[in-house]
């Protein structure tokens, strides 16, 4: 260190420990000791701080600001003297950071990466974390979210299913041929129950919760009877429990909602309700693909148990013919459209 | 409103620039991106240290001294309680929604905490903040006061907001000397009427030049699946209603506030603030910068935070009251930063209004 530059006094500011008195003053270094020791003095040549060079904090650099050297007993000393201070302290923490920061052309490239790291992120990263996340989450805590859903749902909007015990077996006949088809390890992973609720404001319908429990609708089996229908609609539910995607869509909301939160930070007035409006679009398309996911899976598992692939297509047909053109815009809905959907089946019978 | 601050005003000078802040913003949101959000606790305390730093009054500036890692400690704390939360809610919806019910208390406290830390590290010429509210108050003030304020059909909700401004305000301290709000009721009442008055006027006007009336638009609703084109026109009409009538009275009757409550605080030692902002100015920043921003994919975001701070910097002022070397920081401690992170998460923010 004896070589560090003496500076003829570096000017600037000092402060108290914990005051807010503030006086014109000097950063001045000797030779002392074992290193090199810095005083502040004021104009009256007072030493109003003294420490080794090594027992100074000496705040990053950040942007134009003043840089703040504390002393060991708090007293602070503040200059906007960049170069000087570099000069006497070399490269402190910080100091990387702070180069790449500067408005030069390589900026083009931090937002060409940028750019190119949130869309994978988005892409790939969110998925790796809800996986991740899914494989720490206790089986028990799953199949209790299926118990504590049919809870809310039977309080909230379901009643005790009208159907006869016929009806019931029929379905049930169709729904194990479904399940057997599957390969044996995932046959043991999930619960596949199978339950019947009326619930009047869903119309012919059946969901499945995370854990494997499946719902449907009386006016689904009184709708749509037909075998094929029935295991085309059950095994599109099935692909969503094998492919987990009731609890990747429960991570994902949760870990986008926090990293926005936590990365845009104040955004300010107006822009904050854009972002959040965005997020949820952008999920809109995530769970499309969800559906269009369930549906091939469903096309194959039902094709393999021999059922008739088309039976699908004519769920979405007779849906069709009862909503008409009358469906809101693809972007808007959570869901692919029917015609979509349609298309895509053909498109998977032809390949068969 | 005044054109000017008031003679013996200093106004608050910020001196960051878009171009250095770009720099600083684009770096940090890469490294939090890459680090799946861990450097975002770092990220925040070099956002808002650029900010605190390049706000000056009298040539002194503020200084924020939190470090990233306590901020991380306290965001991994609150995102842990988070998930617990919804795994919970989604299993055992009874217990969710008694543990919702448990945060209707822990909320206030949350709150408070968040207030100290925050105070705590912020500094003003070498002099840390200080936040000495209770948790009873913050109760009355985010729990009990809006409850009733509902009851009231929002009539009182100028109560509610002096009572909100009041508690952040009054509780706070530079070293030892106290921050005082001394508004009446009259200036928030009158913001409150002058921002009714023009959602009337200008939706009144609005509905008689477009047609617009609620009976077609409720019914539109309900028909929004058979007829969405219809549905899609009133609601375009609603919404550009809406924002001609809503937006500029938002910004109206923040203006107005925030002069009222500037202008009559007072730091203990004689020293006073101003404001004079004003709503027209206001609302022009927020919406061109929200358009900018938006047409850029977000990357002009520290060009309107800059060209925001600039302004509300230009029109805050300082009245010293006596010399501003006397304040000294007293000892306190500022306890975890999981306050932070939870008003950070929901999107919470009463710190100190600079």
């Amino acid at each position: 260190m004896g070589d560090a530059p003496q500076l003829p006094g570096l000017r600037g500011h000092a402060y108290a420990a914990r005051s807010s008195f503030r006086q014109p003053a000097r950063l001045i270094t000797r030779e002392g000791g074992e290193g090199l020791w810095v005083d502040i003095q004021n104009d009256e040549r007072a030493v109003l701080g003294s420490a080794h060079l090594s027992e100074l904090r000496i705040d990053p650099p950040l942007g134009s600001a003043p840089r703040k050297v504390t002393f060991p007993d708090g007293a602070v000393f503040e200059t906007n003297d960049h170069s000087a201070i570099e000069a006497l302290t070399g490269r402190t923490r910080g100091s990387v950071l702070h180069h790449y920061e500067g408005f030069k052309p390589r900026l083009f490239g931090v937002v060409a990466v940028c750019l190119a790291a949130a869309w994978v992120l988005w892409r790939y990263g969110l998925d790796i974390m809800a996986s991740i996340a899914i494989v720490f989450t206790p089986p028990a805590v799953i199949e209790q979210i299926d118990a504590g859903s049919m809870q809310t749902i039977d309080f909230t909007m379901a009643a005790p299913s009208q159907l006869s015990d016929a009806q019931k077996a029929d379905v049930e006949k169709v729904y194990r041929r479904l399940v057997r088809s599957l390969p044996q390890d995932v046959q043991n992973k999930h619960s596949f129950d199978l339950l019947f609720r009326d619930v009047p404001g869903m119309g012919p319908n059946a969901f499945a919760l995370p854990g494997g429990t499946m719902v449907m609708t009386d006016a689904f089996v009184k709708e749509f009877p037909e075998p094929d229908v029935m295991a085309g609609v059950l095994g599109h539910e099935i692909g969503h429990v094998v492919e987990e995607h009731g609890l990747k869509r429960l991570y994902r909301s949760l870990s986008t909602y926090i990293l926005i939160a936590f990365l845009a930070g104040d955004v300010g007035p107006i822009l904050e309700d854009i972002v959040l409006e965005g997020n949820v679009l952008l999920s809109l398309s995530f769970s499309r693909a969800q559906e269009s996911a369930a549906d091939e899976y469903g096309l194959a598992l039902s094709n393999e148990a021999g059922f008739d692939p088309a039976g699908l297509k004519v769920f979405f047909e007779k849906l069709s013919e009862k909503y008409g053109d009358q469906q809101p815009a693809q972007w808007t809905s959570t869901h692919p459209s029917s015609a979509e959907r349609v298309k895509a089946i053909d498109a998977f019978i032809d390949g068969l | 409103m005044r054109a000017s601050l008031p003679t013996g005003a200093k106004p608050f000078d910020f001196t960051g620039t878009a171009k250095e802040w770009f720099g600083i913003w684009i770096v940090n949101l890469l490294l939090s991106i890459v680090t799946l959000g861990i450097y975002s606790a770092w990220a925040k305390v070099r956002s808002k240290k650029y900010f605190y730093n390049h706000t000056y009054v009298e040539g002194r500036n503020f200084d924020y001294h939190a470090t990233g890692k306590q901020i991380l400690i306290g965001r991994l704390i609150v995102i842990a309680a988070v998930i617990v939360f919804n795994v919970i809610t989604a299993a055992l919806p009874i217990l969710g929604l008694l543990l919702l019910l448990g945060l209707l208390f822990i909320f206030p406290w949350l709150i408070v905490r968040s207030m100290i830390f925050n105070a705590r590290m912020s500094s003003f010429s070498n002099v840390r903040f200080g936040f000495v509210g209770t948790v009873g108050q913050a109760f009355l003030t985010f729990i009990a006061y809006p409850i009733l304020t509902a009851l009231t059909l929002y009539t009182t909700f100028p109560i509610l907001d002096r009572a909100i401004k009041r508690f952040s305000i009054d509780n706070h301290k530079l070293g030892q000397a106290r921050f005082n709000m001394e508004v009446g009721l009259g200036p928030f009442y009158k913001a409150f009427f002058v921002a009714i008055a023009w959602v009337l006027v200008v939706g009144v006007i609005g509905a008689v030049v477009t047609g617009f009336n609620f009976a077609e638009f409720a019914d539109a609703m309900d028909n929004a699946d058979r007829a969405p084109a219809q549905a899609m026109k009133v609601m375009s009409l609603f919404y550009l209603l809406f924002f001609v009538a809503f937006l500029p009275a938002v910004f109206i009757y923040q203006a107005l506030i925030r002069n009222a409550v500037y202008n009559n605080t007072t730091l203990e030692g004689g020293h006073r603030f101003a404001s004079n902002v004003t709503a027209p100015k206001l609302l022009w920043l927020a919406v061109s910068n929200t358009v900018v921003v938006v047409f850029t994919l977000l990357l002009m975001l520290p060009w309107a935070q800059v060209r925001m701070a600039r302004y509300l910097a230009a029109h805050t002022g300082f009245i010293p009251g006596g010399s501003m070397d006397d304040f000294v920081t007293q000892q306190q401690e500022a306890g975890g930063a999981f306050g932070d992170a939870y008003t950070d998460l929901e999107g919470i923010d009463i710190g100190l209004p600079i």
